[in-house]
C-alpha cells in the first residue's frame, strides 16, 4: 500500500471514530433534526471518500513494477522537524515568558537555524534581527494597534 | 452606482484610507517580488495589522496587497527569470529573453502596464457585475445557498488537483474542523473530544493562516541548507529607463489580445480556487494560439507578457465578484479578507452590498486606485526591489512566522488561536507531502458552518429533501456539482498519461 492508501485509512479511521461519537449527541426538541444529524452525514461522505482512496491506492499497485528512483533533488527533512520543534517551543513558552521574552529567543533560535552563524560576529546578525523584530512588533501593536500580546506568568514582562 | 462609486473615490482618496492603500500596494508589490513568498503569505502577514484599523481602512490595505502582489511578481520573472508568485510564472518565458536581450526596462514595464490595463479590465467587471450578481443571489433561500456551496466544494475539489479523490477527501477534512466543538444552529456542545478550547469551535483564520504559512514556509525551509544562489543572479546595474508612452502604445495596439485575456482572467477569477497562475497560464497559452507568429513565443515577444500580466491582475477582479456577491472566496487571499470582515462583525455574501454599501464601492474604489499606487511604487523602487529579493530566508521566515503567531493570538487575545495555528501548521504541510490540495480544505472550513445552516433551515423550512433538486436553482447547481465532478473524472483520465512533472504549488 502507498502513501495514498495510508493517508486514505488514517482519514477513514479517524472519520469512524468521530461517527461513533455523534451517536451519544442528543437530539433537540426545537429543531427537526439534531446536532449529529449534520456531521454524520459528512462523516460517513469522508469515510467513503477515504476508503476509496485507500482502495484505489492498493487496486494503483496492484500490478505495478516498482517505481524509479524519486528525484536526486535532496530535501532537508531534518531542519523541517527541528524548525517544527523551535516553533512549538516558542508557542509553548509564549504564556509563560511573554511574547518579548519569547519572540527574541524564537527569533534568535530559528534564524541561527536556518542560517548557522559563523564565529562571535556571526551571532550579531540573529541577535539584531531578533531584537529589531521583538521591539517593532511590539512598538506597532501594543502602543500603535492597541493589541494586548501575551504577557508571561513566570516573568510578567 | 457611478454616484456610489464617486464618492467612494474620493473617500478613499483621503489620506485615512490612502495610506492603508498604499502600504498593503507596497507590502504586495515587495511579497510578490520575493520568490518563495506568495500573495497569500504576504496578506497573512499583512492581516494583524488591520486589526485596529476601521474595516475600509482593512480592506483597503488587503486589496492593495492583491493587486500589488499580483503584479510584483513579474519584477524577478522578468529580471533574474525566478518568477516571484505562481502567477509570474508566464511572464519568464518572455519576459526574461526579453530583458536578456538588453531591453530589461521593456520588459518590465510592458509586464506593469499590462497589469494595470489588465487590472481595470477586471475592475469594470467587479463594478457592473456584483450588484446584479448579489440581486440575483437574493432570491436564493436555503436550498440555493446549501447547493451554491456544495457546487463550489466540489468544483475545487476537482479542479485544483490531478486526483479528485485526495480533492474530495481534503475537502471532507475541512468541513469535519467545522462540526467540532458546537452546532451553528443551537450552540449545543458536541465533538468537543475533551478539549476545553474546542467547546466554541474553531475559527478558520488561525487554521487558514497556519495551513498556508507553514506550507508554504517548510516547503522552502526543505530546500534550505545549501548556498543560496539568488544574490548572485540579480544584475544590480540593470538599466530600466523606458518611453513608458511607447509601452502603453505597444499594449493598448492589441486591443483584441488585451481584452481576450483580462476575459480569461477575470472568468478564472470567479471561479473559486482556480488562481492566478492558472489564468495567466491559459492566457499566455491564447496569446500564443492567436499569434501570428507564435514559434517566436519564448524567445521575447511583448505578448507574451501582456497576456500573462493582465490576465493575473484581471483576476483579482474576478476574485472579488464572487467574495462580494456570494460570500464564496475565490482564493486564498479573499480567504483571508472574507476572515477580515468577520473579525470587524460584516457578513459577506448577497447582501453585503446591499448592507454596506459605501464599505462595497469603497473596496471597488481602493481596488482602482491600487492600479496606479502599484505602477508609482514599482516606477520608483524596481532597483530597489532587486535588493530586496535577496533577503536571506533565515531573515524572513522567522519574522513572518512570529507575525503569523501575532494575526492568530489577536483575533480574540488567546493563545487558544496560537495552537490551532501551530496544529493546522503541523496537518497543512503533512497535507503538501502527502498531495493533498489545500484548497477544498480551506473552503471546506469557510464554508462547512454555512453548509450546515442552510441545510437546517431548509428542512426546518420544508422537510421535503426533494426541494433540493426541485427547486430549479438548486436543482441546476446540484445538477452542476454533479457535472463538475464527472469532469474531473474525464479530465482524470484523459490527462493521467500526460502528466508531466510537478510544477510549483500555487498555494
Amino acid at each position: 500500500m502507498g502513501r495514498d492508501g495510508i493517508a486514505g485509512l488514517a482519514v477513514l479511521a479517524a472519520s469512524l471514530a468521530l461517527f461513533v461519537l455523534t451517536l451519544d449527541l442528543k437530539d433537540s426538541p426545537l429543531v427537526p433534526v439534531g446536532p449529529g444529524f449534520y456531521p454524520r452525514i459528512v462523516l460517513a461522505l469522508t469515510a467513503v471518500l477515504s476508503l476509496g482512496l485507500a482502495v484505489a491506492d492498493v487496486l494503483a499497485h496492484r500490478g505495478r513494477r516498482p517505481a524509479p528512483a524519486a528525484d536526486a533533488t535532496k530535501l532537508n527533512y531534518p531542519l523541517v522537524a527541528i524548525s517544527f520543534g523551535v516553533f512549538a517551543l516558542y508557542v509553548v513558552a509564549l504564556p509563560w515568558l511573554g511574547f518579548r521574552i519569547a519572540t527574541f529567543a524564537y527569533v534568535v533560535a530559528s534564524s541561527s537555524l536556518l542560517a548557522p552563524p559563523r564565529g562571535a560576529k556571526g551571532w550579531s546578525a540573529p541577535l539584531i534581527l531578533a531584537l529589531a523584530t521583538t521591539v517593532v512588533t511590539w512598538l506597532v501593536f501594543e502602543r500603535w494597534l492597541s493589541v494586548l500580546l501575551p504577557r508571561g506568568s513566570w516573568t510578567d514582562f | 452606482m457611478f454616484d456610489l462609486l464617486g464618492t467612494a473615490l474620493v473617500n478613499v482618496a483621503q489620506v485615512k484610507y490612502l495610506l492603508p492603500l498604499f502600504f498593503g500596494t507596497l507590502a504586495g508589490v515587495v511579497g510578490g517580488a520575493l520568490p518563495g513568498v506568495t500573495i497569500t503569505m504576504t496578506i497573512i502577514v499583512v492581516l494583524p495589522f488591520t486589526f485596529g484599523l476601521d474595516p475600509l481602512q482593512g480592506l483597503a490595505a488587503m486589496t492593495g496587497v492583491y493587486v500589488g502582489g499580483s503584479a510584483g511578481g513579474l519584477i524577478t520573472a522578468c529580471l533574474i527569470g525566478i518568477p516571484g508568485t505562481p502567477s509570474a510564472i508566464a511572464t519568464t518565458f518572455d519576459g526574461h529573453p526579453m530583458a536578456k536581450k538588453g531591453e530589461p526596462g521593456r520588459a518590465v514595464w510592458l509586464g506593469v502596464w499590462a497589469s494595470f490595463f489588465g487590472g481595470l479590465l477586471g475592475g469594470a467587471f467587479l463594478i457592473l457585475a456584483t450588484g446584479p450578481l448579489a440581486k440575483f443571489a437574493l432570491q436564493f433561500g436555503p436550498w440555493e445557498f446549501f447547493s451554491l456551496f456544495v457546487f463550489a466544494l466540489s468544483m475545487v475539489a476537482g479542479l485544483v488537483e490531478s486526483s479528485l479523490a485526495k480533492g474530495l477527501v481534503s475537502g471532507g477534512l475541512g468541513l469535519i474542523v467545522t462540526i467540532l466543538g458546537s452546532d451553528p444552529v443551537m450552540g449545543q456542545k458536541r465533538l468537543t473530544l475533551g478539549i476545553p478550547f474546542l467547546e466554541g469551535g474553531i475559527d478558520f483564520l488561525p487554521v487558514l493562516i497556519g495551513v498556508f504559512a507553514f506550507a508554504q514556509i517548510m516547503s522552502e525551509v526543505e530546500r534550505m541548507g545549501g548556498a543560496e544562489k539568488l544574490a548572485d543572479a540579480v544584475d544590480r546595474s540593470l538599466g530600466l529607463a523606458v518611453s513608458h508612452l511607447k509601452v502603453i502604445g505597444e499594449i493598448l495596439g492589441r486591443p483584441f489580445l488585451l481584452l481576450w485575456v483580462a476575459f480569461i482572467g477575470v472568468v478564472i477569477g470567479v471561479l473559486p480556487a482556480i488562481g492566478g497562475s492558472a489564468a495567466s497560464m491559459m492566457a499566455y497559452d491564447q496569446a500564443k494560439k492567436l499569434s501570428k507568429h507564435p514559434q517566436k513565443f519564448g524567445s521575447g515577444v511583448p505578448e507574451g507578457i501582456i497576456a500573462s500580466e493582465a490576465s493575473n491582475n484581471a483576476n483579482v477582479g474576478g476574485s472579488l465578484v464572487t467574495i462580494m456577491a456570494f460570500g464564496i472566496p475565490g482564493d486564498a487571499v479573499t480567504a483571508v479578507m472574507l476572515g477580515a470582515l468577520t473579525i470587524h462583525g460584516i457578513q459577506s455574501g448577497p447582501l453585503f452590498i446591499l448592507q454596506n454599501p459605501e464599505l462595497a464601492y469603497g473596496i471597488f474604489a481602493a481596488y482602482l486606485l491600487a492600479h496606479p499606487l502599484m505602477v508609482l511604487i514599482i516606477g520608483l523602487s524596481t532597483s530597489f526591489m532587486l535588493r530586496i529579493v535577496t533577503v536571506p530566508k533565515a531573515v524572513l521566515f522567522p519574522v513572518v512566522l512570529v507575525l503569523c503567531v501575532i494575526g492568530a493570538y489577536a483575533l480574540n487575545n488567546t493563545m487558544s488561536n496560537v495552537y490551532v495555528l501551530l496544529a493546522f501548521g503541523l496537518i497543512g504541510y503533512a497535507m503538501v507531502k502527502g498531495g493533498f490540495p489545500l484548497a477544498p480544505f480551506i473552503l471546506g472550513v469557510i464554508l462547512g458552518d454555512q453548509i450546515e445552516i442552510n441545510l437546517i433551515r431548509a428542512i426546518m423550512t420544508d422537510a421535503d429533501p426533494w426541494l433540493f433538486l426541485t427547486r430549479p436553482i438548486s436543482g441546476a447547481l446540484i445538477a452542476l456539482s454533479v457535472a463538475s465532478v464527472v469532469f474531473a473524472i474525464w479530465q482524470h483520465y484523459r490527462h493521467q498519461s500526460k502528466v508531466a512533472g510537478d510544477s510549483e504549488t500555487d498555494f
